[in-house]
């Protein structure tokens, strides 16, 4: 069991100042599936998935309690948190396109890595647009300003950023607000084909979303976990009222 | 798929650029801490230098209170600094007294009734204004303001209280106009929208809405003016004379602390009294500008837990 | 019923005058005995002429003997409105609530009149004018024309500002204008400063230009990055930038103290160009912090955080993203201090500059003609003793020595000014 986990949270508390952002958060997320995460506004998505990566400690008043651990390894001990980072990818909300060429964008983390080699850097750079669903619509203007993109294009170059450093585990925040339905679906496909590869955290306010691709689906709501398990089963026959509630849109 | 190239690249190489990072770091956090070393080192540095006279043999009651002031006197040397004061204070006011209207007046133009290339033109000509050095509006004064008054006034030498005050009003204006566009720029535009839905002109909304919304900026680049008119060396050292005394009319010369030092420190011995009182005016002046500054700054602060609260 | 008798109310009528076009002579009709009468005959009149597109103009009613010249004189005693495209009822006939129309307007009339609220006597009259939805009312015309007085007010503080300065600098230059010759700059300074020109001076403002720059500009970009990249929120960080502020307004004349102080003695420099330049650079150093400090914070918050979630650190994210699109401002800033630098005159007096030192006229000394522990000449201080301290010299001379240190700051300025408005235009997002 314990050897099919890949993040593993064991009762996490986060709060900011005197503010409680998480309590009691004991969550298991298996590797190679897509977990979806729902909930109303305020509930806590955000933190959760900041703890994954330790952004979190760019919150000033954060404090953390508990363990988080990514392969077994508590992320708040380990010495070296830029490899860990380069370990997970993060999508935000709101599309943010560094201001370099499209290019320059998706080759910004494999070069802080080291990789220098033109060859290699083209290949990844095209592999990462293409399966963002951006390559046909900007191959030919690659050195474009990534800040001059619409949103639309801006929310898939950051995808392709965060799959540039391939990632073991993507977390998506929450990230089709910006982008019309149709893209939302290719990039939706494209999950469905990446989680072979990697595994995904889906926060979505969209609870059709984690109906079409979440293998397993946890519903938070005022920074408490209120309920997990196989989606198929959070959405047919859900075992709290509220989880029932939320996803027949019955409030948030 | 975690274990290629990217994340485990060459391990010494990796660590020579850790190495290298925390170098950095660590030089740009001193840089940071620099500032304070000045400061203190300022107020250290001049502090010592004036110490042996200031805790050894100077009459601070005399050096605030008298206006005697015969510091190269062989017989019986007085310190005292009272004309030099109220030459500093007669001239910042005269100075505030001319800058601040037009100041004001001219930062309201510049942020209300005027817009497009003239306003431009207007903020460029005023930040140049600022750039003139000041021994060259010393100069000015000196060659150019002093017969012109003394052609106006009949007055004996150019040089003399109302020279310095007109010159350093022109020095302080630019300060004065640039921080308190800035505050009235400050002030959301929903005052402005608000008050013109009701109905008021742009004259109404300036004093109505503008003034009191603005008032602590204002205030501080009131403050910021006489901040810069109190240090001003060189101009006032060209254009108020060299008369220690306290100034009956507008066009009496003056001294002022400043001119003080910067006409009598080359000509001292160092190590004497003389040497030292110099540096224990230096003192004065040093916190003087500082709690003139900090008002400013807490001034400033005001308005910024005001708009949090 | 009006009986067509000769005697009447003391031989008053009313009279109702329209005008035509923009004529100010009136279309007088024969007098009417009663108000009301009168009244009627503005609606009957309103009515006509309201398809001729007359009804803009007011119609007034007079009070006055019969057999005078009828002509309006001064104010109207009363002035009522009427909008004809007025959409709620019930106004009152005053300017912010006419009248819906002239006939409602003729009836509130009549009525005020029978109420005995109207009387007209001889010599005034009565005025009823159109006025459209939009059209400035007399309160709203007293206030623009208070705003425009108020405009121009301060316009002319603004004006009185720049025009006496810019007069002045014209007088300089007009002035100087014998002497501002090529030789003047590369000639050295003469028999006893009395004649040639400054190439000396210039050399050494230039000198202690950039060396005080090449050691305050590193320092405080420095440390204008930790302050908005690296600095927490706590009292450390108050106190430096409490630091900063004090730093950027002590006086001029104290940092020469300082200077003579720290560098002139403790540090044993003596009076050099080094120490002179060292004293420039403190301070130059917190308008750096400030400006460097104002760049970096211009730059988006979600840009580094992109780096950030990237696995990129801090100075990588820094390094990267974060000075390369804050160069313009940081050098704006510099650049200003360059032209500050260059015309300040109190800092150096004590520590290193002097007003004589011989130099060399040709060859690669009169290129490098100061060492660091040597004394030098600038500028700033030639321009000082010439004026102050020196008889004999030509006014040429002073005006022209005033004139190249304007022209250097203003120039320096001007090229600071000018890279911000470009890059300005090129914003990357």
């Amino acid at each position: 069991m314990v050897t099919e986990s890949h993040v593993r949270f064991d009762d996490v508390q986060v709060s900011y100042g005197s503010k409680v952002a998480l309590q009691d958060i004991s969550v298991e997320i298996p590797r190679n599936r897509i977990f979806g995460i729902i909930g109303p506004a305020n509930s806590g998505k955000t933190t959760f998935l900041k703890c994954i990566n330790r952004t979190i400690d760019f919150v000033p008043a954060a404090k953390v309690r508990g363990e988080v651990s990514v392969d077994g390894k508590n992320v708040f001990r380990i010495r070296n948190v830029y490899n860990l980072r380069r370990r997970i990818g993060m999508v935000f909300p709101l599309p943010v396109g560094l201001p370099l060429s499209v290019y320059d964008n998706v080759a910004y983390a494999p070069r802080r890595a080291g990789l220098r080699d033109r060859t290699q850097l083209d290949e990844l750079v095209e592999k990462c647009l293409r399966q963002a669903v951006l390559w046909d619509e900007v191959k030919d203007r690659l050195d474009q300003l990534g800040t001059k993109l619409s949103g639309g294009q801006q929310q898939r170059l950051t995808l392709a950023r965060a799959l540039s450093h391939r990632p073991e585990i993507l977390c998506l925040d929450e990230f089709s607000i910006a982008i019309d339905p149709v893209t939302t679906m290719k990039i939706e496909d494209v999950l469905l084909e990446l989680k072979n590869e990697m595994t995904i955290v889906l926060v979505t306010n969209l609870v059709q979303q984690a109906h079409r691709l979440a293998d397993h689906t946890a519903f938070f709501n005022a920074s408490r976990l209120v309920e997990v398990g196989e989606t198929e089963q959070i959405f047919s026959d859900p075992k709290d009222k509220l989880t029932g509630a939320y996803v027949t849109g019955g409030f948030g | 798929m975690s274990s290629d190239s990217l994340t485990s690249a060459r391990p010494v190489r990796q660590l020579c650029y850790r190495l290298t990072e925390w170098l950095i770091e660590c030089m740009i956090r001193i840089c940071g801490w620099s500032a304070i070393l000045f400061v203190f080192a300022i107020f250290y540095f001049v502090f010592r230098e004036a110490a042996p006279f200031l805790w050894g043999g100077l009459d601070l009651v005399e050096f605030f209170t008298s206006p005697n002031w015969r510091p190269a006197s062989d017989v019986r040397p007085q310190y005292g600094t009272l004309a030099l004061l109220v030459g500093s204070l007669a001239v910042t006011g005269l100075a505030m007294l001319l800058a601040v209207p037009f100041g004001l007046g001219a930062a309201i133009y510049v942020s209300e009734f005027c817009s497009g290339k003239l306003k431009e033109v207007l903020k460029v000509v005023i930040e140049l204004l600022s750039a003139v050095p000041s021994v060259v509006w010393g100069f000015i004064g000196y060659l150019v303001l002093g017969p012109i008054i003394m052609n106006l006034t009949g007055a004996a030498v150019g040089v003399n209280l109302l020279n310095g005050g007109i010159i350093l009003a022109l020095m302080s204006v630019p300060i004065i106009v640039s921080v308190g566009e800035d505050s009235l720029k400050a002030v959301p535009d929903s005052y402005r929208e608000a008050a013109v839905s009701l109905g008021a002109s742009r004259w109404e909304i300036v004093y109505r809405v503008l003034f009191p919304a603005a008032k602590n900026g204002l205030l501080a680049a009131v403050l910021l003016g006489v901040g810069r008119a109190i240090g001003e060396t060189m101009a006032v050292l060209m254009v108020t004379g060299h008369a220690v005394q306290i100034p009956h009319s507008l066009v009496d010369p003056i001294r002022t602390l400043t001119a003080t030092i910067a006409a009598k420190l080359g000509e001292t011995v160092e190590g004497n009294d003389h040497y030292r009182v110099l540096f224990v005016i230096g003192v004065v002046l040093f916190a003087v500008t500082f709690v003139v500054n900090l008002a400013a700054d807490l001034v400033v602060k005001g308005i910024r837990s005001e708009k949090q609260s | 019923m009006k009986s067509k008798a000769e005697f009447d109310d003391g031989g008053l009528r009313y009279f109702v005058l329209a005008r035509r076009g923009t004529s100010n002579g009136s279309h007088a009709t024969e007098g009417l005995r009663t108000l009301e009468e009168a009244l009627i005959e503005v609606g009957q009149r309103a009515g006509a002429t309201s398809e001729n597109g007359e009804a803009n103009s007011p119609i007034e009613i007079m009070c006055d003997r019969a057999d005078t010249d009828i002509r309006l004189r001064g104010r109207p005693r009363y002035d009522f409105f009427v909008d004809a495209g007025a959409s709620d009822a019930g106004g009152e006939g005053t300017e912010l609530q006419p009248y819906q129309g002239f006939h409602s307007a003729v009836e509130g009339l009549v009525r005020r009149h029978r109420e005995g609220r109207l009387p007209l006597d001889r010599g005034q009259h009565l005025r009823l004018s159109p006025r459209g939805v939009f059209a400035p009312s007399q309160l709203e015309r007293r206030k623009k024309i208070r705003e425009t007085i108020a405009k121009y007010v301060f316009m002319s503080m603004a004006i009185a500002l720049v025009l006496p300065v810019i007069a002045i600098l014209g007088y300089l230059v007009i002035k100087a204008w014998p002497v501002l010759t090529p030789a003047f700059l590369l000639e050295n300074p003469q028999n006893r400063m009395t004649a040639g020109g400054i190439w000396a001076p210039l050399v050494g403002t230039f000198f202690l230009v950039a060396i005080s720059l090449a050691a305050a500009a590193p320092v405080g970009v420095l440390a204008g990055v930790y302050l908005n990249e690296y600095a927490r929120d706590n009292w450390l960080t108050r106190l430096i930038n409490l630091a900063v502020v004090n730093l950027a307004g002590v006086p001029s004349i104290v940092h020469a103290l300082f200077g003579v102080g720290a560098f002139v003695l403790f540090a044993g420099m003596g009076r050099s160009l080094l120490a002179a330049s060292c004293t420039l650079g403190v301070m130059t150093l917190p308008v750096i912090i400030t400006s460097t400090r104002e760049a970096l914070a211009s730059v988006p918050m979600s840009f580094r955080e992109a780096c950030w979630n990237m696995g990129a650190t801090r100075w990588q994210t820094i390094r990267t993203i974060v000075l390369p699109n804050s160069v313009s401002g940081i050098l704006t800033g510099v650049i200003l201090q360059v032209s500050r630098a260059a015309g300040e005159t109190a800092p150096i007096l004590f520590t290193g500059a002097v007003f004589y030192v011989p130099v060399a006229d040709h060859g690669w000394e009169a290129f490098l003609p100061y060492g660091l522990g040597d004394r030098c000449m600038a500028l700033s201080m030639h321009l000082f003793t010439l004026a102050t301290q020196v008889r004999g010299v030509s006014e040429e001379i002073q005006y022209g020595t005033a004139v190249v240190l304007i022209g250097l700051v203003l120039a320096v300025n001007s090229v600071s000014i000018g890279i911000r408005s470009y890059l300005r235009s090129r914003k990357k997002w």
